[in-house]
């Protein structure tokens, strides 16, 4: 599991807009985004202001956003690396340094990157998950994706404390590289299958005598407010005024 | 091998997140069949077993770095195709939403990538017609590592086509390509080796466990569906970078005669037939008919270019009509050798 969550139970903050509304304004901020042309990099750095402003405005926690931040993908810098190499033509001169389009390539790349990944960061801070669940059964998702996504988020940390466990038991088991073989860490990947198909019986049972029916009933879903529809209006106006300023 | 939204273009992002999306719901039609509360516990359980599963670190042999399980192909064995897409699926959306690994807009591509290829080709066409049915402990080892190499290997083509579609990257095709396959058969053989491991042990320690999944023998349905998903990509989208070189015949011809066609006789009937596939082929050379002021440009753009609508429509269009073709084809033998055997009857 990625290392690079911020909190297992994410605060509540009180945003002025509904569930679906967020998800929609995160859908729709990361489409403009990405629809920036790949030599644009004043356009993408707008966009920042978006997420900048959000974390401000809410308090959240900017130090741990900003470390998540900085372990960029390695995919993404070797991609990144890969303009820088390939493209070379000059584009102009500033300070005596030539400035070729790979470099702004690059730059627009790891600008986008870490523009929507502190977008999405916002939203798994502000939105805790069983309410994301209810937000994609609003929007049509089918009941039972919707109810593996709540059961893997839910048992991925109960099980993540028993990987550990055993990662830490090997660990004090073995001296240098020796016990971390692939069969021997495989087997203790075959003794947590084992385990995890013995709780998903025991999980069956127990949700069974509460009534478990094949779904997670839900009472009701939360509106898609005026407010909201307001909201997600305003912010796809505000993205396209940013795209027509800056991409003239 | 998780993609970031950064090297993707909303058309391709999009594409990908509608196909995605098709095969989710698709998946959830047919386990819809199939209302047992005890395997959608599982498969939540099962999910989640694949997130722990990849703290656990381990040495890879020989390189002096540590690698983790990906899961995809050890996911499928144990819940079948249908079951283990929409588990793969949910992992995947959980890593993007709450991890932040991989973007909102290249959700689909990774899911198609790492869920697609395990679940409905690597499984089924390669693991399943290799250890055989029942499982054979023998053939167990070449099943695990042969499919789990072809499946990283399919999800990294399809990374790679992705990206060059998008434009975004500045890296050739084929080096993008070159840098790609070594690298991800070396991780393929990896995730194979423990995937066989896991199973083996699971097969001695907990039997039960690879008998959970009951509807992994339907794959009628799919193989049509996988083969023209192939065709149309290879098609579509790989025929843009066809070398221009000539090919063995035109290379031969060229270093006996001095020339890669050689020119038609002047007889009634070669300048008649010549004349009717003229008229016939509606996308001669594997694009559209160029006009007369378009004739001289095209080449040049070409060589600037690879991205050719008409190549695309004719690799698809040539796609299509091959599967018709074959299809017929099939049809006329197996009725055929039904009409023999009531004759033998």
């Amino acid at each position: 599991m990625s290392e690079g969550c911020l909190q297992q139970n994410p605060a509540e903050h009180s945003l002025p807009a509904g569930d679906r509304a967020i998800l929609a304004i995160l859908v729709i901020f990361i489409v403009f985004v990405v629809g920036v042309p790949k030599d644009n990099l004043p356009t993408v750095i707008a966009y920042g202001g978006f997420p900048l402003f959000v974390i401000t405005a809410l308090r959240l926690p900017f130090r741990l956003i900003m470390k998540r931040l900085v372990m960029l993908s390695p995919f993404v810098i070797f991609m990144a690396a890969g303009n820088l190499y390939f493209d070379q033509q000059p584009i102009f001169k500033t300070g005596g340094v030539q400035i070729t389009g790979g470099m702004i390539s690059a730059g627009v790349i790891a600008a986008k990157s870490f523009v929507t990944l502190s977008a999405l960061l916002l939203f798994s801070h502000s939105v805790p998950f069983h309410r994301f669940g209810n937000a994609l059964r609003a929007y049509g998702v089918p009941e039972m994706f919707a109810t593996q996504l709540q059961l893997v988020y839910r048992y991925s940390f109960l099980l993540g404390d028993e990987a550990r466990s055993l990662q830490k038991a090997r660990d004090l088991r073995s001296f240098g590289r020796r016990g971390k073989d692939i069969r021997t860490t495989a087997q203790l990947i075959g003794s947590l299958l084992v385990r995890a198909f013995w709780r998903a019986e025991s999980i069956y049972m127990a949700m069974s005598a509460r009534g478990f029916g094949n779904s997670i009933p839900i009472r009701h879903f939360e509106p898609f407010t005026t407010r909201d529809g307001i909201l997600v209006a305003a912010a796809t106006l505000g993205f396209f005024a940013v795209r027509i300023i800056f991409l003239q | 091998m998780h993609m970031s939204d950064a090297l993707l273009s909303p058309a391709v992002g999009g594409t990908f997140w509608a196909i995605s999306g098709g095969l989710i719901a698709w998946s959830v039609k047919k386990t819809a069949l199939d209302q047992d509360g005890r395997k959608t516990a599982l498969m939540g359980v099962l999910g989640a077993f694949v997130f722990a599963a990849q703290m656990i670190n381990f040495t890879i042999p020989g390189t002096g770095s540590s690698g983790h399980l990906g899961g995809g192909l050890l996911l499928t064995v144990l819940l079948g195709p249908w079951r283990a897409f929409i588990a793969l699926a949910s992992v995947l959306v959980i890593q993007c939403l709450f991890f932040a690994d991989g973007g909102v807009l290249a959700l689909g591509c990774n899911i198609f990538n790492l869920a697609f290829f395990p679940a409905f080709v690597a499984y089924p066409f390669l693991y399943r017609t290799i250890a055989g049915n029942p499982l054979s402990s023998g053939r167990l080892g070449p099943a695990s590592v042969i499919a789990a190499t072809a499946g990283l290997l399919m999800g990294a083509c399809s990374v790679v086509i992705q990206t060059t579609a998008s434009g975004i990257s500045a890296l050739p095709f084929g080096t993008f390509l070159l840098f790609m396959l070594p690298i991800h058969l070396a991780i393929g053989i990896v995730e194979g080796l423990v995937t066989w491991a896991v199973v083996a042990f699971a097969a001695k320690a907990e039997p039960s466990i690879l008998d959970m999944q009951h509807d992994s023998g339907k794959r009628s349905a799919l193989v049509p569906a996988v083969f023209v998903l192939v065709a149309l990509l290879t098609g579509g989208v790989l025929s843009w970078f066809a070398s221009s070189y000539p090919d063995g015949l035109e290379w031969s011809m060229a270093k006996t005669s001095g020339m890669e066609e050689l020119e038609g006789r002047d007889a009634p009937l070669h300048s008649k037939l010549s004349s009717i596939q003229e008229k016939l082929a509606f996308l001669p050379d594997y694009g559209f008919r160029p006009s007369a002021e378009t004739a001289g440009s095209q080449e040049i753009s070409a060589t600037e270019n690879p991205v050719n609508p008409g190549t695309s429509i004719s690799g698809i269009a040539g796609s299509i009509m091959v599967l018709i073709l074959a299809g017929a084809a099939g049809m006329l033998i197996r009725s055929s050798v039904h009409r023999t055997e009531n004759a033998g009857e």
